[in-house]
């Protein structure tokens, strides 16, 4: 009788049988005093090579080539567990696995923002878009995500730390070409991301900024199709979500764009309100208030209400905070932060703007700022990030929850 | 920015879900035998029932599909969920045997399934009262396995919008013939509704190819329209090279497209005999289909209390637990198997 085989991970045959749990066992006859039969006869069920349906083969085959790390969390969301995996091939390169459990409370199947973060993730590639590298299931049904691994934490990171991060207008420029980059991608393969904000950037290795978290992207281009507005965290919102508008497009973005460049600025959100009505209010109060002149056909937007009157602000107000970036960055914050989205720059425009030709040229991603040290600095990092205060603020404010009985 | 050829590279449809048709053939039979190997042992008829062919599996792939644009047309569902689908459906048994998961499940599963990856948020209470004598459970039942069989792959890209575009080019270029166009455009879309769905030209083809071949379909010159052969002189070029090929593919997209007109949809219902003709086959599925998969939702909970009963263990995460786990299960499982060889089979309860 020889040992129990070596096994190699080469071979097919190591692949592990996934048989159905109400398998009628194989009538195993016994003799008459009850004791099991000496096997004379060969076993009654040859066990084939393969026992696994060529679907089961195929998530086998991609979650083999994984080797589970120690857990890390990423991100302060729960339902969603991080592990770091390590590839199982001869280059060591490492990914992030983020983990999607089936929600109880959710009883509708896989959750929605998992089905769009799939869906989008599978068809973006860019290097300025988090990559996703695989996707297995597991044995009790939660579905793996391979993610790029991201080890230098996010943009809020570093524009929170103001005692040991110190930047400038070239690294801001850096940042932001970085970011204005994936949103072309995004919109020019029709896709609105929905939820930028610092802390959905992250960063890699070698400095690369990359957009993550796709749970409320969708496609757009629709002109049928009724569109939530209760998406993108609020201080990022945009006036036409914030007056309920269900027919949008990449200006959306584009707003949150531009909030989080004057965030980058001043290194504090830049409009953080308490709850929509106040947003409105912040809005018009450092921009300007809405109206029919600068915006035709705002006040027939369902939720549109205004608590005062202010001309919108011109440009030596934004000199005055943001000069910093030069004329040019400035420039290019008012665009984005049009409040017409009609007149909000484009993201393919925002590209051509003067400021990324004027001085200073934006840092090399190598020297850019960052928080560093090992992996185990970067543990304790992703532990302190979420300040108490902070987390209890921030739970309530992302707008997860969409409303899916409304879309008919 | 990459051509749009690339970009098309990048996608999971391409990526994931294209295939030469060798290629798909292979990979039909191999699930094809591989189902066999495994329903065989678990069996009791005796004598074993004659198995599906590879071919017979799409031939109830396929009339399942037609079951599936039913459904959804009975549902009200829009056009490219219908799509999405079907092709859902469709992917998932390249992959899977229809005698493994028994497709009339399946096919509500797809249809639940299309809603979500277009972002259309029908509830689940919903269409099970849509689709009489199905509970929300079975509508579930099989969501996983789809999403694994799709290859969580949740993007397809269709030819409609390919058409509406072609139709607004075709509107500049021949103002005088604006019946024509719209004859053109309503009898095309039909094609991509009905033959493009049950024919296997969205593994073989890119969305813009099937889109020229259904317009080649119902109205041959338009397409010469739209790809215009290069000046004669020119003919033997490299750009008459390029038309050449691109017609070509067109040509035999078309071809596969007209094994299912559309005026078949009506006369897959209207035609007893079509129903009739697919009986036998439906009996040998009933004879041969795996027993213990039939009952999903039996299948669901048990998989989920396993799952559930895992996470309970001693929670001492070994290492590998997620991943090494093929490793250390299969060792455990050999030297089971080993133990047979010398004590026989195990014990019966």
């Amino acid at each position: 009788m020889s040992l129990s085989p070596v096994v190699t991970l080469q071979q097919p045959q190591t692949v592990r049988s996934v048989s159905s749990p109400l398998k009628t066992l194989a009538s195993g006859q016994t003799s008459s005093n009850g004791t099991p039969r000496p096997a004379a006869q060969p076993a009654p069920k040859a066990v084939g090579p393969a026992t696994l349906d060529v679907a089961e083969q195929m998530n086998e085959e991609e979650k083999r080539k994984y080797v589970k790390g120690k857990p890390c969390r990423l991100q302060p969301d729960k339902t969603n567990i991080n592990f770091i995996a390590n590839f199982r091939t001869p280059i060591q390169a490492r990914s992030s696995v983020k983990k999607i459990k089936m929600q109880k409370e959710y009883t509708e199947g896989m959750p929605p923002d998992a089905v769009r973060e799939l869906k989008h993730l599978q068809e973006l590639h860019h290097p300025n878009i988090i990559s996703l590298q695989s996707v297995f299931s597991s044995k009790d049904q939660n579905v793996n995500l391979v993610l790029e691994y991201l080890p230098l934490g996010d943009l809020e990171m570093l524009i929170r730390d103001t005692t040991n991060v110190h930047y400038g207008a070239a690294d801001i420029k850096a940042w932001m070409g970085m970011l204005v980059r994936a949103i072309w991608f995004c919109h020019e393969n029709f896709v609105l991301h929905r939820d930028i904000k610092p802390n959905n950037l992250l960063i890699a290795a070698d400095g690369e900024v990359k957009l993550a978290d796709f749970g409320l992207a969708r496609g757009f281009g629709d002109i049928h199709s009724y569109m939530t507005s209760n998406v993108i965290t609020r201080w990022y919102r945009p006036p036409e979500l914030l007056f309920g508008a269900k027919h949008y497009g990449g200006a959306v973005d584009i707003w949150s764009v531009g909030t989080v460049f004057a965030e980058l600025i001043k290194r504090a959100p830049f409009m953080p309100g308490n709850n929509e009505l106040d947003q409105i209010k912040l809005i018009c109060d450092a921009i300007g208030t809405p109206t029919e002149d600068n915006w035709p056909g705002v006040t027939t937007l369902p939720e549109y209400t205004v608590p005062t009157q202010n001309p919108v602000r011109g440009k030596d107000f934004y000199m005055y905070q943001f000069g910093t970036v030069g004329p040019d960055g400035v420039d290019l914050l008012i665009r984005t932060l049009a409040l017409n989205p009609k007149k909000r720059i484009t993201a393919r425009e925002m590209l051509s703007h003067p400021w990324w030709h004027a001085e200073p040229k934006p840092t090399r991603k190598e020297d850019l700022p960052r928080k560093d040290g090992g992996e185990d600095k970067m543990g304790a990092d992703l532990k302190r990030r979420p300040g108490v205060v902070e987390e209890e603020k921030r739970g309530a404010k992302v707008a997860r929850k969409l409303d899916f009985g409304g879309a008919k | 920015m990459a051509t749009e050829d690339e970009r098309y590279r990048q996608s999971s449809q391409y990526r994931l879900w294209s295939f030469t048709r060798a290629g798909l053939q292979d990979l039909r039979a191999k699930t094809n035998s591989l189902a066999k190997q495994q329903i065989a042992p678990r069996l009791t008829a005796n004598p074993p029932p004659e198995f599906l062919t590879a071919e017979e599996e799409i031939r109830l792939v396929r009339f399942h599909t037609i079951e599936l644009i039913q459904a959804a047309q009975f549902c009200e569902l829009p056009t490219e969920i219908r799509s999405t689908a079907a092709v859902f459906f469709r992917r998932f048994y390249v992959t899977n045997s229809v005698m493994t998961y028994p497709p009339t499940e399946l096919l509500k599963t797809s249809l639940f399934f299309g809603c979500k990856a277009e972002g259309y948020y029908i509830r689940l209470s919903r269409l099970s009262e849509k689709l009489s004598g199905t509970t929300s459970e079975q509508i579930l039942a099989g969501e996983f396995l789809l999403c694994q069989g799709v290859r969580f792959a949740f993007d397809v890209r269709h030819p409609l919008r390919a058409l509406d575009g072609a139709i607004l080019e075709l509107q500049q270029r021949l103002p005088n013939e604006q019946s024509r166009i719209n004859k053109a455009h309503v009898r095309a879309r039909e094609v991509l509704k009905f033959s493009a769905l049950l024919t296997d030209v969205y593994f073989h083809y890119t969305p813009s190819q099937i889109m020229m071949a259904a317009l080649q379909m119902v109205d041959k010159t338009l397409v010469d329209v739209l790809v215009p052969a290069p000046h004669s002189g020119a003919g033997d070029g490299a750009a008459g090279e390029m038309h050449k090929k691109i017609m070509e593919a067109i040509d035999s997209c078309r071809v596969m497209l007209e094994e299912e007109p559309p005026e078949r949809m009506s006369s897959y219902w209207e035609t007893p005999e079509t129903i009739k003709s697919m009986k036998p086959l439906r009996k040998k599925l009933q004879r041969c289909r795996d027993p213990d998969r039939v009952d999903l939702v039996a299948l669901q909970k048990a998989r989920r209390e396993q799952a559930l009963n895992k996470e309970k263990k001693p929670a001492g995460p070994a290492e590998g637990e997620l991943f090494g786990e093929a490793i250390s299960r299969e060792v455990k499982r050999r030297k089971v198997d080993t133990a047979d060889d010398v004590f026989g089979p195990p014990m019966p309860l």
